[in-house]
């Protein structure tokens, strides 16, 4: 056999690795990798898959139209229902008879499945006061200042909602 | 095992002696040629990346992504939107908000708490805040950020195993079920806009929420932008509200140094803004 | 997953640093094994007798810190049950994607040429060794072919040069690779640069050479043998040869930023006046350059001045030496990329674990498996030579050490 048989052997066994390699590769390598470049082309449709949790102030009107209503017509029009009240998938779906059971922990913590609004927080996302803001926008720079301003008894318990209309902005 | 050789051992050895002295060189070289050659296939399938591919055929959607900076207000809403539409995990920001302050001294402070989630409060703790500096600010804006879905990336170039991708419409992605978590295309994006999800040890990144807008909706941080500052649409459609704005404004983009030529645009952008 | 102390204004990203002691430690112990394989090439291609003494050695060492260089990968990775997706998904655009192959290439490149290098002892063994369980390991490990006539031996010879002509530009391939892994990151200032593959070649060779001078002379000293002056001189000048052109070129990158003050030198120049400036300046710079130069520039120059056990004291302490500059190196270029946000704006401080997946318990016992794996190695196969200085206890009692003329 010459004096080449233990090369012959470490070929064999550098063979099987390569073949276990490649048969393994073909087991573990899903199908539609590298059909549409180097990547698992069925990953594309799984990112489009999921389930838009943000439904739009369309959605909202289904239920609550006067409040839409008002919404639409007013000025405070510019910011969405699920800017302050979060997104609205899981409140539909809570809401919707049927379907109560089965979110039975969802509900225990959060009965509508929305955000707690403050009354207070929301509105300082975009009126309060900081150098930065566009002057253009109405702001305040502190709320209790503005209410004793206003004319208002300010409380620990005060919010602008109290005398504001969220959703018009229109004072009670 | 010594005894004399015939003659067809003699060429049998020989062919041994060869394939046994070449065959590890063939094994590199030719490993390493295969891999050249490879290296000049296109890295991603999407049509418009190289002028000639351009000619052949253009994609019916191709998505873009402006901000105007001029008009954030720095409600953070896009962010707490984006948030809640991606289940992002704490401390990590697939959009986020940046509240750049200049005084007249030179001086410039950039921001972003919580990366602007809860809205910039005027007292925010910064140790550069005027009283330390002495002076009043001179100016001041906001600027939203997020996946610049480059058309040539960085971050699917480095990928070792085809993990990030762009789909056909230019959208940047992460297959989550294909990324070993190594990190690199977290250091090759410029603009730090990916990071290790921690929930799932994978990449994740801003997807211009592909699964609102193959519906037809547009991303979370778009809907619920209240000042408009977020515009999106499909720039192949030249009577998109986006075709219109990129017609008729100047834009820039982020680190245009780089050359990663960014599909996310913007409007008003200075050049403190890095 | 950490929140690290920042200061300035970090992009709300990259508040974590990714990449830790883990990512350190990877370079260092591939540098060790490219290294390692340049010695012993200098002795089997090169023909350089004095490195004889330590030729096989550094091979196996080469191999025992190969084979536990993808261990701190598979540890930092989110998901280590998929790192086999590097190979069979290979991204082609991807440098990292080399890894896998490169590295295998560069696996079966070395287990081979050190099975040809053992092959005659390996046989001998496998007929000859004490216990029947390692005879059947030495037969196994022969492939059950008893061949070690004078043709089959010239042909390992050729086979063996041949492979270590290849493995020289693979061991430089292998790092190179590595440097070029952070020095093609355009995103970061700090890496960026085609001089970080040389680098990270040249600071590969000198710990290479710097492990097997400190084990060398280690060993030799622990088992209370004559240590080799020719050949710690030699190692010595070696390491003191890659040294200075190594950190000629650590010196001239950083000048070189310095001096283009590009945008992103306001940041690299906080950062190492700062953050890096202990780990760059005295631990790379003082304590890894310039006090093994000096030492071993002396053991160089006063050659005749000083006794050989003095210089071979000193060849040890600048090993150790020069082990810290590349540890420290990797480290400023690892972290130091890291410690600065891409806001060009802020910088994160970082504070090693002891405990944790990536803490310092677990890098000191990563880094301890390559030794224990040549304590393995020590078991099966002679470190520091072959069939004629086999340890008394490996043979049968009917096989006394067989006489050097059988080899």
């Amino acid at each position: 056999m010459g004096h080449a048989r233990h090369f012959v052997r470490l070929f064999g066994l550098v063979a099987i690795v390569v073949i276990a390699f490649l048969g393994a590769r073909a087991q573990v390598v899903p199908k539609d990798f590298g059909t549409q470049g180097p990547f698992r082309a069925s990953a594309i449709p799984e990112a489009a898959k999921r389930e838009p949790r943000h439904l739009g102030s369309e959605a909202c009107s289904d239920c609550h139209a006067k409040i839409n209503d008002a919404w639409a017509k007013g000025k405070h029009h510019t910011p969405q229902c699920e800017n302050c009240h979060g997104p609205g998938l899981l409140h539909v779906k809570v809401m919707s008879e049927d379907s109560v059971d089965a979110y039975p922990d969802q509900i225990k913590k959060n009965p509508k499945a929305l955000r707690v609004t403050s009354g207070i927080q929301e509105c300082e996302w975009c009126h309060l006061k900081t150098f930065e803001r566009p002057s253009t926008l109405k702001s305040i720079k502190n709320v209790e200042r503005h209410i004793i301003e206003t004319g208002g008894k300010y409380t620990a318990a005060s919010k602008c909602t109290d005398c504001h209309n969220p959703h018009t902005t229109v004072v009670k | 095992m010594t005894q004399p050789l015939s003659d067809g051992d003699l060429t049998r050895r020989s062919f041994l002696e060869r394939v046994a002295t070449t065959g590890a060189q063939t094994f590199i070289f030719g490993g390493l040629f295969v891999t050249t050659a490879l290296m000049r296939l296109p890295q991603d399938a999407t049509p418009g990346t190289t002028p000639a591919k351009r000619k052949k055929r253009a994609p019916e959607v191709i998505y873009g992504f402006v901000v105007d900076t001029t008009k954030c207000i720095g409600c953070g809403s896009c962010v707490r939107a984006c948030k809640a539409e991606n289940n992002v995990p704490d401390g990590f920001c697939r959009t986020w908000v940046e509240e750049y302050t200049f005084y007249p001294n030179g001086e410039v402070v950039v921001n972003s708490p919580k990366g602007g989630e809860n809205g910039f409060p005027d007292d925010a703790p910064d140790r550069n805040q005027p009283a330390e500096i002495g002076q009043l600010p001179s100016r001041g804006f906001f600027v939203p950020k997020l996946c610049n879905h480059c058309i040539d990336t960085p971050c699917i170039q480095v990928c070792p195993v085809g993990a990030s991708y762009k789909t056909p419409e230019g959208v940047v992605l992460v297959d989550p079920q294909r990324c070993v978590g190594c990190g690199y295309c977290v250091q090759a994006c410029p603009f730090g806009s990916r990071f290790l999800n921690p929930e799932t040890n994978t990449a994740d990144k801003c997807t211009w929420c592909y699964h609102r807008i193959t519906k037809g909706l547009k991303p979370a941080c778009v809907e619920c932008c209240p000042a408009e500052a977020r515009i999106f649409g499909n720039v192949n459609d030249p009577n998109s509200e986006i075709s219109r704005i990129l017609a008729t404004n100047r834009v820039q983009v982020l680190k245009s140094y780089l050359g990663t030529n960014p599909r996310t645009r913007y409007i008003g952008l200075d050049s403190d803004v890095i | 997953m950490h929140h690290y102390i920042t200061e300035g204004y970090v992009l709300p990203n990259q508040a974590h640093i990714y990449w830790t002691t883990m990512i350190v430690l990877y370079p260092y112990i591939t540098g060790i094994v490219a290294g390692a394989f340049i010695i012993s090439s200098l002795y089997h291609v090169f023909g350089k007798e004095e490195l004889k003494p330590v030729s096989r050695f550094a091979m196996l060492m080469a191999l025992a810190f190969l084979l536990f260089a993808t261990l701190p990968l598979l540890t930092h990775l989110g998901h280590p049950e998929r790192a086999l997706n590097i190979m069979f998904t290979p991204n082609l655009t991807s440098a990292m994607a080399g890894f896998g192959f490169i590295y295998t290439t560069y696996l079966f490149i070395l287990a081979v040429e050190i099975w040809l290098l053992y092959r005659t002892d390996i046989v001998y063994l496998s007929t000859n060794a004490k216990s029947a369980p390692m005879r059947t390991l030495y037969w196994m490990l022969a492939l059950g072919v008893m061949d070690v006539s004078e043709k089959a031996k010239a042909l390992d010879r050729r086979v063996m040069l041949v492979l270590a002509a290849i493995g020289i530009p693979a061991a430089c391939g292998l790092h190179g690779y590595v440097g070029f892994l952070f020095g093609a990151i355009k995103a970061n200032p700090w890496w960026a640069s085609p001089l970080m593959p040389v680098i990270f070649l040249l600071s590969a060779i000198v710990s290479g050479i710097a492990m097997v001078l400190v084990c060398y002379v280690g060993v030799q000293w622990r088992k209370k043998r004559p240590v080799d002056a020719a050949c710690t001189q030699s190692l010595m000048e070696y390491a003191w040869y890659f040294l200075i052109v190594d950190v000629a070129l650590e010196m001239l990158e950083l000048i070189n930023h310095a001096y283009m003050a590009n945008h992103d030198w306001v940041i690299l120049k906080e950062l190492l006046s700062t953050r890096l400036f202990v780990s760059m300046f005295v631990f790379q710079v003082l304590i890894g350059s310039v006090i093994p130069f000096f030492l071993l520039g002396a053991a160089i120059v006063f050659k005749d001045r000083i006794a050989a056990s003095t210089r071979q004291t000193i060849g040890f302490v600048s090993g150790l030496f020069l082990l810290v500059q590349v540890l420290a190196m990797r480290w400023n270029v690892v972290m130091g990329g890291q410690m600065f946000s891409k806001s060009f704006r802020g910088f994160l401080d970082f504070h090693v674990d002891f405990l944790g997946r990536e803490g310092l318990l677990a890098a000191g016992a990563l880094f301890a498996l390559p030794f224990v794996a040549l304590y393995v190695f020590s078991r099966i196969l002679p470190l520091w030579g072959s069939i004629a200085t086999f340890p008394t206890g490996w043979l049968k009692a009917d096989a006394g050490p067989p006489s050097p003329s059988t080899h």
